[in-house]
């Protein structure tokens, strides 16, 4: 089966994982014994009964579940995704403004955890046992075990408040004006609009967010890797290697890293959909106006548009990040083409 | 070689972290905030609804001409708020109902008449020169100055009010509410409005005695009619399917006041620019950039560090570390804001005898036995510690008024509060009928406060042998619970939208009306008395109402407030002109720097 043929078997494979995330999503957020009158109306309206029916109506809450589910499908598959109870907007427009802001610091934390989680895995692998593996270790150990909603309070504390050398919260200084709009991300929009004072402000206040989200995924990466290396410098062919006298540092780049590092596609790739579904924690102490914020209103307020739109999104962008990993695979892995 | 140097960093970045989590004590965990970002303060009583007939304007000189740029710009500067703007879902006037709106919009938007901070007790005119109400209240006619202009440079006439209030009304969103009970609104001249009530089902114009207080809400100022419509907007009777011009006034105003907003930015930040058209002259600052940060302690540390210049509020716990920087003002404000518990009213059986539906649906059914009786709810009064929940909750920012009308309203005597009594309280219990005490359950909306509030109260009621079983909800589940009357016991908070005492007469008094309604309070007492409130233009006589009202509530017990909550405000000391008010937090147009 060629490449093309696998990844258009995927892509049609998700329809019905998509059909079957929709009514596990519906018939959770409807079991709750919420009115959702009270998060549309106000809790003065709530009391004219002409407003409720008009409100029932619109929404369609007067409707039988499978119709609503029905109805809900339908809309669905021309890109409407329902109009947010609580923002009245429709839900794919909030997602559109939240996204941006949790693309930009999901691709920067994931970029910090491969740039420092990498080499920290191979180094510790290569030097096992020794001080620069314990530092590794703590210092994997300290990303995955502290909560953002400490780490991140206290790198702004000392970064920010003492030192003041990092920006304090938000995507950039309150003092320049925002880049014009174009994709939301504002690096690229500062370098599109070439408005270079909004691109170093925006990259600063990346920095401290990044590296607190990045952290945990940087210590899971440095970890496996480490593992993985460490298994692969047993196996035969490394030994070959060195038997026919390759200098060590071809042996760990060339045969033990390409094998090593398999597993960790997987794992990237998980961490990465992870970072993307949106930090709540972190998006909070940076207040970064994330997708994460978002979700949190919306299952707060019990907004089924916004929650399953949501959901839907993360859904989507599990599945594709999957598809990209097994596509990956057949590169990093001959055997895997070869079947 | 280069493994050695990579060695190097990572000893260097290790070393760090590690030296880091050393200073870590002093980081101040994540506090939740009191209570809403929107504060401020009050200790006089509000806005009476007296119509002053002929108030004379405060600056009626003949009409500047404003042509192109203004030949002086605003002194200039930006001025940086850091808030909490997670409660701001739309910036449209004609659907925003949450409190942060109401601060944007005094800012943007001109209402007709005002209540200004340093005299909660006066109406004044804003846009209106002058006003006259007819003596049943049924009639209001306004007289617009003549020398406002919007932002755009239109002029702001009587057409422009028929419009802004006709599309609150038929857009239906959450502000409408503010203009319950009005029936006409129509233009005399260009510069002449006249509102007239709705009329009752035999034809009887309803009196709105609080229609003044109201028109003062930010969500009434008045939009420009023709910006509003050339972006898609209307006032037509199918406004709510029809108007299509909140996607622009989410991210711009239409009104006549100092500031204009131009970006919304989502739990990111509100941008305002100074409206150098307005009548009142220029603005101070020519840019006003307010930040969303929700951590009370980033807050802090970004006045400290001068990149904000204001806070919405700032957390007790961190009073003392802002007392301690003399860059930093504070100043305590008490708000009309306040928490309260309810108890049910109505016993079960008669619950039954009115709606066998409802009977059945009534959450613990015990509980609604037990508490439906006066001398125990009076019990439960007397044995709660509010000193103490004031200052577990609140580190003792907080106070109290006798009754569920906070202080600072007309007819609430602070000599009147009734503190704990344990003694009185287990008398109360016997008469009641349980001298070995009870058991019954609590309800409320779960959030880390209300936890605090909720194990105090239980403990508090141990005391006199009261066991309460926590029976903490979804907030939305709360809500819906309540709102279905099926609590017998429950507790949450309200806030005023406007400064009218019928703001907590009509809800708590009213038996078909929201928190009244929701505890089944049907008591004809304080029925009558709340529709005297809401129909007597006689202050007088009102006020007496209001005393009366609460008399009723404090021998029937149906609530009793828990406490009223006091605000800390925040600013650098280079800020002058800050006042705060208790609904719409501050006119940025007085401050300085």
């Amino acid at each position: 089966m060629s490449l093309i043929q696998h990844i258009i078997r995927r892509l049609v494979l998700m329809i019905p994982m998509l059909m079957g995330i929709t009514l596990l999503l519906f018939i959770v957020t409807h079991i709750v014994p919420v009115d959702p009158l009270a998060v549309i109306l106000t809790e003065k309206s709530m009391e004219d009964p002409e407003a409720v029916a008009a409100a029932t109506a619109k929404w369609g809450l007067d409707k039988p579940l499978p119709e609503q589910y029905l109805i809900y499908l339908n809309n669905l598959v021309r890109g409407d995704m329902g109009t947010s109870f609580k923002t009245k907007n429709p839900v794919f427009k909030d997602l559109k403004t939240f996204l941006p802001a949790t693309i930009e610091l999901a691709i920067g934390s994931f970029i910090f955890a491969i740039l420092l989680g990498l080499p920290l895995g191979i180094i510790s692998a290569v030097h096992s046992g020794r001080p620069v593996d314990h530092f590794t270790r703590v210092f994997s150990l300290l990303g995955a075990s502290m909560p953002p909603f400490w780490s991140g309070l206290l790198v702004l504390f000392v970064f920010y408040y003492l030192l003041g050398w990092a920006p304090g919260p938000g995507r950039i200084d309150a003092r320049i004006d925002s880049p014009d709009q174009v994709t939301g991300l504002f690096l690229v929009d500062s370098l599109i609009t070439g408005n270079t004072e909004a691109f170093w402000s925006s990259l600063s206040h990346l920095i401290l967010p990044c590296i607190i989200l990045g952290w945990f995924t940087l210590a899971l990466i440095a970890r496996i890797s480490r593992s993985s290396i460490m298994e692969v410098m047993t196996q035969d062919y490394i030994r070959t290697a060195r038997a026919k006298g390759q200098i060590e540092r071809l042996v760990i780049t060339r045969h033990a890293l390409r094998n090593g590092l398999i597993p960790l596609v997987t794992l990237m790739g998980l961490a990465f959909a992870g970072l993307m579904s949106g930090a709540i924690m972190t998006e909070t102490i940076f207040a970064w106006p994330g997708i994460g914020r978002y979700a949190v209103d919306a299952s707060a307020n019990l907004d089924y548009p916004a929650i399953s739109g949501v959901t839907l999104l993360i859904a989507v962008i599990y599945m594709f990040v999957n598809l990209f990993v097994d596509i990956l695979y057949t590169f990093l892995d001959p055997r895997i083409r070869e079947s | 070689m280069k493994l050695n140097r990579v060695l190097l960093f990572v000893v260097v970045v290790v070393a760090l972290t590690t030296s880091l989590v050393a200073c870590a004590p002093q980081a101040t965990p994540e506090v939740e905030q009191p209570a809403e970002p929107v504060a401020p303060a009050a200790t006089t009583a509000p806005a009476e609804p007296v119509a002053p007939a002929e108030t004379e304007a405060p600056v009626a000189t003949e009409a500047p001409v404003v042509t192109e740029p203004p030949a002086e710009p605003a002194a200039g500067g930006t001025l940086v708020l850091a808030m909490n703007l997670n409660d701001v879902v739309t910036l449209d006037p004609g659907y925003a109902g949450e409190t942060t709106n109401l601060f944007i919009h005094i800012n943007t938007y001109d209402t007709l008449v005002d209540i200004r901070p340093d005299d909660l007790n006066t109406i004044v005119p804003r846009l209106a020169e002058s006003w006259e109400v007819n003596p049943e209240f049924t009639e209001f006619t306004f007289h617009l100055r003549e020398d406002a202009k919007f932002a755009s440079g239109n002029p702001v006439t009587a057409e422009d009010v028929v419009f802004s209030w006709n599309r609150l009304i038929n857009i239906a969103g959450a502000p409408a509410f503010n203009l319950d009970g009005v029936g006409k609104i129509e233009a005399l001249d260009e510069y002449t409005v006249k509102v007239t009530t709705a009329p009752d089902e035999n034809g009887v114009l309803q009196p709105l005695p609080q229609f003044l207080a109201s028109a003062c809400n930010p969500s009434l100022g008045i939009q420009d009619s023709k910006l509003v419509k050339e972006h898609g907007g209307t006032d037509a009777a199918d406004a709510a399917e029809t108007d299509k011009a909140k996607e622009w006034l989410d991210q711009n105003s239409a009104g006549s006041g100092p500031f204009v907003m131009t970006k919304w930015s989502p739990k990111a930040s509100i941008e305002l620019v100074a409206n150098q058209n307005y009548w009142k002259g220029a603005p101070n600052f020519e840019r006003v950039v307010i930040n969303h940060v929700e951590d009370p302690s980033t807050k802090l540390q970004m006045l400290e560090r001068g990149d904000a210049d204001m806070l919405d509020s700032l957390d007790p716990d961190l009073m003392d570390m802002a007392m301690g920087n003399p860059d930093i003002v504070t100043s305590v404000d008490t708000s009309l804001d306040m928490n309260y518990l309810a108890m049910v009213y109505t016993c079960p059986e008669d619950v039954q005898a009115q709606s066998q539906e409802s009977y059945d649906a009534l959450m613990s059914p015990e509980s609604h036995e037990i508490i439906c009786k006066k001398a125990f709810r009076q019990a439960v009064a007397y044995a709660i510690d509010y000193d103490g929940i004031t200052q577990a909750v609140l580190s003792g920012y907080g106070t109290r008024a006798p009754s569920i009308i906070p202080l600072g309203i007309m007819g609430v005597d602070p000599a009147k509060v009734q503190g704990r009594d344990l003694e009185k309280a287990k008398a109360l219990l016997a008469e009641a009928g349980y001298p070995d005490g009870a058991t019954i359950d609590l309800y409320y909306g779960s959030s880390p406060t209300r936890e605090i509030v909720a194990a105090k109260l239980q403990s508090d009621l141990a005391e006199v042998g009261i066991t309460a079983n926590l029976q903490p909800l979804e907030q939305s589940v709360y809500l819906s619970e309540m709102r279905a009357q099926k609590l017998p016991m429950a507790f949450g908070g309200w806030t005023p939208d406007y400064l009218d005492v019928t703001m907590w007469t009509d809800y708590f008094g009213l038996g078909d009306r929201s928190i009244a309604f929701r505890m089944w309070f049907k008591n004809e007492e304080s029925h009558a008395l709340a529709e005297e409130i809401r129909t007597t233009s006689d202050p007088a006589a009102r006020e007496a109402a209001v005393v009366k009202i609460q008399e009723v509530w404090m021998e029937e017990m149906p609530f009793t407030m828990l406490y009223q909550l006091q605000y800390i405000h925040a600013f650098r000391k280079e800020l002058q002109g800050f006042k705060f008010h208790p609904v719409w937090f501050v006119d940025l147009f007085e401050l300085s720097k």
